[in-house]
């Protein structure tokens, strides 16, 4: 007993006395695992940015591409579907391996020639285009591509083409000598990268401590040390920031910022998030064929009334599928998507419309605000005489050949629109694999002109043609770009950078620092 | 005894293969684990690749054999999640709950227990109806309620006591009052309830009448015989409600135990961890009822002699 009380007395001491190169962060989720490569979730991309590298990085400050070198220090193309990368020197892996050309050709082909299922499905929807990367020599690699590739940076600068160790990877489970599927299951719960801070302690869904990696190449990392506690309580861990036991917290809803502010000695930042909430449409559903009936129940929503009420004003509502994230392929000035009530009563009238039922599933909790979203929507199309109806179920319902409407996000996986609208609706893309979504030869030849064209103009328009095709035939709605919390104490300065895609917590050198410094 | 014995560890055998069946259906009837492991919005030709990969295309029979043979390997099969065995997962979680069920456990009876007691003989007076008005409350009162109206007051306003996780012997003190809560506000009336059966037997009075000094007689006499009642109760009602509160009180102060586990596991689908998380608990609770029944039966003479009969 004694000893538990000393312990507590020295544990209260060193809060108080907290140095300021340790914080803690308090999370709503903790990933159950670490792999750069295989996740695309919210929740991992917290994690990834502070332990790996890509060959190439760009300025984070800015939304506008700028492309920096990271672990590949020059890049050129060589043929046009060639390119030649030039490795950083004298890169260690937190494990104390060096990092050389074949560590950068085995993370690279463990993606473009994917054996390993959840890697698989990662590359096929982002890197079908990418054929493989060889050595040339021990600090050059070569990168092809079936066809001339327009976004080669955007597509080295992804999460999940980070650099990872051969040998490590390979010698963790069964033949040292080869890449088993359990030697990435092992990766990722013990990850190892080139990054400024290593995973000293990860505890799946629970803990994750970063300790400042002495070796990194770059400018060293401003935090000694960082722990990553999960928190799933939204009350608790406004608390444990009220106490001191975070000095961050992640996922504030907008209803708890007040509170939050209140405190003076506490602050909150916040952005909307590159990712939309939207609302699919079965175009193939035996009610929803005419596409005036869809046109009517995404013409009926007020969108910027569900901004107001739900998320104070804060969300961000889109004229079209775009970002302002794309930089030259921002396309505000499409105007795709609209609140006409007017409209969706004749196009209902029209269509026939006989007062059938609209259903509109939501699951009760999964996205912030999204059943009362539901409600609002439903309410909304009764305005134009769409007879709707919120059904709730934890089941994903959007491979159903029922569903009529749902919600679901579209995140933007990198920062160009085939980095959002351009993995989901691909022709054979998800949503057309679900079955709830047409493509024909023409939007077949339309997309491939946006994705492949090299020059930026060729790109627009065919996206602009692209927008005109879902206008007319919709199978989606973007609803609103969430607003994201986090809160911090007063003296700790760190906001999420423009550059990143959504929930990327930046502790590297120049991302986080404290007043009282 | 021993035959007695060995009827309750068949019922216990019969009851664990019962949940381990239940469990693994109801499970899967609480929605498609293919959504949360897959993901949604993908190709279906990759969809179909995954499920493959995770093992979630046999037919359910053969998963319920598959998960059966499981046992046999001592490992439990893989976390769809974590991809390591299921044991070594829900291992990890037991130490913490029980590091916050056994205080809990105990404060509820050091409080309880004379608290109901109290309430059995002073039952007419202020002092009874004061104890049954504060355990009627404390029933009403969800243990998750009750957390977070101590988070806000000891932590949020005073800052007085941490919220997260079981650090240091101040992160305690709040969860296991949570946790305490209820089950002191059910012990204390099934205490009351027992010790006022016992207070008026023939073998009361026959004790006062010997001139026994009242605190003898109610200690010896009277908590002895009403103890059998109270062994019971905690074994059936205490050790269950326990179980449930750890699932709410863990997730609240960000816990690692096997609570915390059950629902984050839960949310994700993640089946061969919660079905094992979900064994464990019931197997807990078992083996404490099958515990307070021998031990009933070890304090309760009649019912060992009945049993021989």
């Amino acid at each position: 007993m004694l000893r538990l009380l000393l312990s507590t007395a020295l544990a209260a001491g060193l809060a108080t006395g907290l140095a300021a190169q340790e914080i803690t962060v308090g999370a709503a989720n903790v990933s159950s695992y670490l792999d750069p490569g295989r996740d695309h979730s919210n929740v991992g991309s917290q994690f990834y940015y502070n332990s790996f590298d890509t060959l190439i990085d760009r300025n984070h400050d800015t939304l506008e591409a700028d492309w920096q070198p990271a672990l590949a220090t020059e890049w050129k193309l060589v043929d046009p579907k060639t390119m030649e990368l030039k490795l950083r020197e004298g890169v260690t892996f937190h494990n104390g391996e060096p990092m050389t050309a074949d560590d950068v050709v085995f993370s690279l082909n463990r993606m473009y020639q994917a054996t390993f299922p959840p890697y698989v499905v990662r590359s096929r929807d982002r890197l079908g285009n990418f054929v493989k990367a060889e050595k040339i020599d021990d600090l050059t690699v070569r990168i092809s591509v079936e066809k001339e590739e327009p976004l080669w940076n955007t597509l080295l600068n992804l999460q999940q083409v980070m650099i990872i160790p051969e040998d490590y990877t390979k010698g963790l489970t069964g033949d040292p000598k080869v890449a088993e599927d359990d030697d990435f299951e092992a990766f990722s719960l013990a990850p190892v990268g080139t990054g400024p801070y290593r995973v000293a302690e990860f505890i799946p869904g629970e803990r994750l401590v970063w300790e400042r990696f002495d070796n990194f190449w770059g400018e060293k990392a401003p935090l000694a040390r960082a722990t990553v506690q999960q928190i799933p309580e939204t009350a608790s861990r406004v608390t444990a920031l009220k106490t001191g036991e975070a000095d961050i917290i992640t996922n504030i809803a907008p209803d708890h910022l007040a509170m939050i502010e209140a405190d003076q000695n506490l602050r909150t930042v916040g952005s909307a998030t590159p990712l939309f909430h939207v609302m699919i449409m079965n175009a193939n559903h035996p009610k929803l064929q005419d596409p005036r009936i869809r046109q009517a129940m995404s013409l009926a929503i007020d969108r910027d009334t569900l901004n107001e009420a739900l998320w104070l004003g804060k969300a961000v509502v889109p004229s079209t599928h775009t970002y302002k994230e794309f930089g030259a392929l921002y396309m505000p000035e499409l105007t795709t998507f609209e609140y006409n009530p007017e409209k969706a009563k004749k196009l209902l009238t029209e269509a026939g419309y006989d007062g059938f039922e609209i259903t509109f599933d939501t699951h009760p909790t999964y996205y912030t605000n999204g059943l009362l979203a539901a409600q609002a929507i439903t309410e909304m199309w009764k305005e134009v005489g769409i007879n709707g109806r919120v059904n709730i179920a934890e089941k994903w319902s959007g491979g159903s050949p029922d569903l009529m409407a749902r919600n679901w996000s579209n995140p933007m996986y990198f920062a160009d629109p085939f980095g959002s609208f351009g993995v989901m609706w691909a022709p054979n893309g998800p949503s057309e694999g679900e079955g709830r979504f047409n493509t024909d030869e023409e939007y077949a030849a339309i997309w491939e002109r946006f994705r492949f064209s090299k020059d930026v103009e060729a790109r627009k328009a065919a996206y602009a043609e692209l927008m005109e095709r879902i206008k007319q035939d919709p199978p989606v709605l973007p609803l609103y770009r969430p607003f994201e919390s986090w809160a911090m104490r007063k003296d700790v300065s760190w906001a999420p950078k423009p550059g990143h895609i959504p929930y990327v917590l930046d502790f590297r050198a120049g991302s986080i620092s404290f007043a009282s410094n | 005894m021993l035959s007695y014995a060995l009827r309750t560890l068949t019922r216990m055998a019969l009851t664990f293969f019962a949940i381990v069946t239940i469990v693994f259906f109801a499970t899967r009837l609480s929605g498609d684990a293919i959504d949360y492991v897959v993901g949604e919005g993908i190709t279906s030709e990759d969809r179909a690749l995954l499920i493959e990969y995770y093992d979630l295309d046999k037919p359910l029979f053969s998963q319920y054999l598959a998960f059966l043979h499981a046992f046999t390997d001592g490992q439990f099969g893989l976390s769809f999640i974590e991809r390591r065995p299921v044991s070594e997962i829900v291992v990890e979680r037991l130490w913490p709950s029980a590091q916050l069920l056994l205080p809990a456990m105990a404060l509820t009876l050091l409080v309880s227990i004379p608290l109901g007691i109290a309430a059995a003989i002073w039952r007419k007076s202020w002092v009874g109806s004061a104890v049954m008005a504060v355990a009627f409350l404390g029933y009403a009162v969800p243990n998750f309620v009750l957390a977070i109206v101590m988070m806000l007051v000891f932590s949020y306003w005073l800052n007085w006591l941490p919220v997260v996780g079981n650090g240091t012997a101040l992160h305690f003190i709040m969860p296991t009052v949570a946790m305490a809560g209820v089950l002191i506000a059910a012990l204390t009336r099934f205490t009351r309830n027992a010790m006022l059966d016992v207070l008026g037997q023939d073998f009361m009075r026959t004790a006062r009448a010997k001139g026994l000094p009242e605190a003898r007689v109610i200690v010896k006499h009277g908590l002895r015989n009403a103890g059998i009642t109270i062994l019971s109760v905690i074994g059936l009602q205490v050790a269950g409600l326990a179980a449930a509160g750890s699932v709410v009180i863990e997730s609240i102060f960000a816990w690692p135990g096997i609570g915390d586990l059950l629902v984050s596991s839960a949310l994700r689908r993640d089946y061969p961890v919660l079905q094992f998380g979900v064994l464990t608990v019931a197997l807990a609770v078992i083996v404490i009822n099958a515990a307070v029944d021998l031990a009933y039966a070890w304090a309760d003479p009649r019912l060992r002699h009945t049993v021989k009969a």
